[in-house]
């Protein structure tokens, strides 16, 4: 299986609302699709896309499949907004020190 | 997951918010914090940050409250974000919060940014860290 990137699986409108609803648990294609304005077969592209990021996996349930949320690839996102976060908290940290020498002045 | 990159800080300082402000808007100050660049508080007003190994990104004001909001577009064309600059007075002291925001994944070069960003990202910090 072709492995997609997180943030590639990430930048869809459609697959992000797709993760948010599997976060109150796992879920039928057919349930999932229903509530989109889109069809089912696109709903399925979606699906296969986070599960080749790794993002879902799939469980045959009789004729259903049901999809689990796996939340352990988001970790690559966090990590990249935690540079982030720790770059402004330097950058804060600073503006206090020169605030601290335009008081003495 | 609908803003999966939205950033917020906040942060107290023992400065009343003219001074706070005054180190967001007056260039000289700002360079000593943070990037030299020539900002200022007007609405529309575009100037450059420049960010050392990370290149001078393009910005554009778009709100201003005088002491209160500064509010630009950072890293026109590349990253395309928001920073949003809040103020409020607190005690005898500012209560600053700067909220890093708008990373558009949907739109090809918000992807491409945070796509091209992603791998190099750490070594830029790393490098910054030893500038800092």
């Amino acid at each position: 299986m072709t492995q997609i990137d997180v943030f590639a699986a990430l930048s869809n409108p459609v697959r992000r609302e797709i993760l948010m609803r599997l976060r109150l648990g796992p879920q039928a294609a057919g349930d999932l699709a229903q509530g989109f304005d889109i069809g089912r077969p696109a709903i399925s592209e979606h699906l296969q896309v986070l599960r080749k990021a790794r993002l879902v996996r799939e469980e045959p349930r009789g004729r259903e499949r049901y999809y689990h949320l796996d939340p352990r690839p988001l970790g690559e996102v966090e990590a990249w907004i935690e540079a982030f976060s720790k770059y402004w908290k330097k950058r804060l940290a600073a503006l206090e020190e020169v605030l601290n020498e335009e008081a003495k002045r | 997951m609908s803003e999966p990159a939205a950033i917020r800080l906040d942060h107290y300082y023992p400065h009343p918010p003219a001074a706070v402000w005054k180190a967001l808007t007056d260039p000289e100050l700002h360079a000593r914090w943070w990037a030299a660049g020539d900002v200022r508080p007007i609405v529309g007003h575009r100037f450059e940050l420049d960010m050392g190994p990370w290149g001078k990104q393009p910005c554009e004001v778009v709100a201003v409250e005088p002491e209160r909001l500064l509010r630009y577009r950072f890293s026109v064309g590349r990253l395309d974000t928001f920073l949003d600059w809040r103020l409020a007075p607190e005690g005898e002291g500012t209560r600053l919060t700067l909220t890093h925001e708008g990373f558009d994944l949907d739109s090809p070069m918000g992807r491409q940014a945070f796509e091209g960003m992603k791998p190099g990202w750490p070594k830029v910090l790393a490098r910054m860290e030893c500038v800092l």
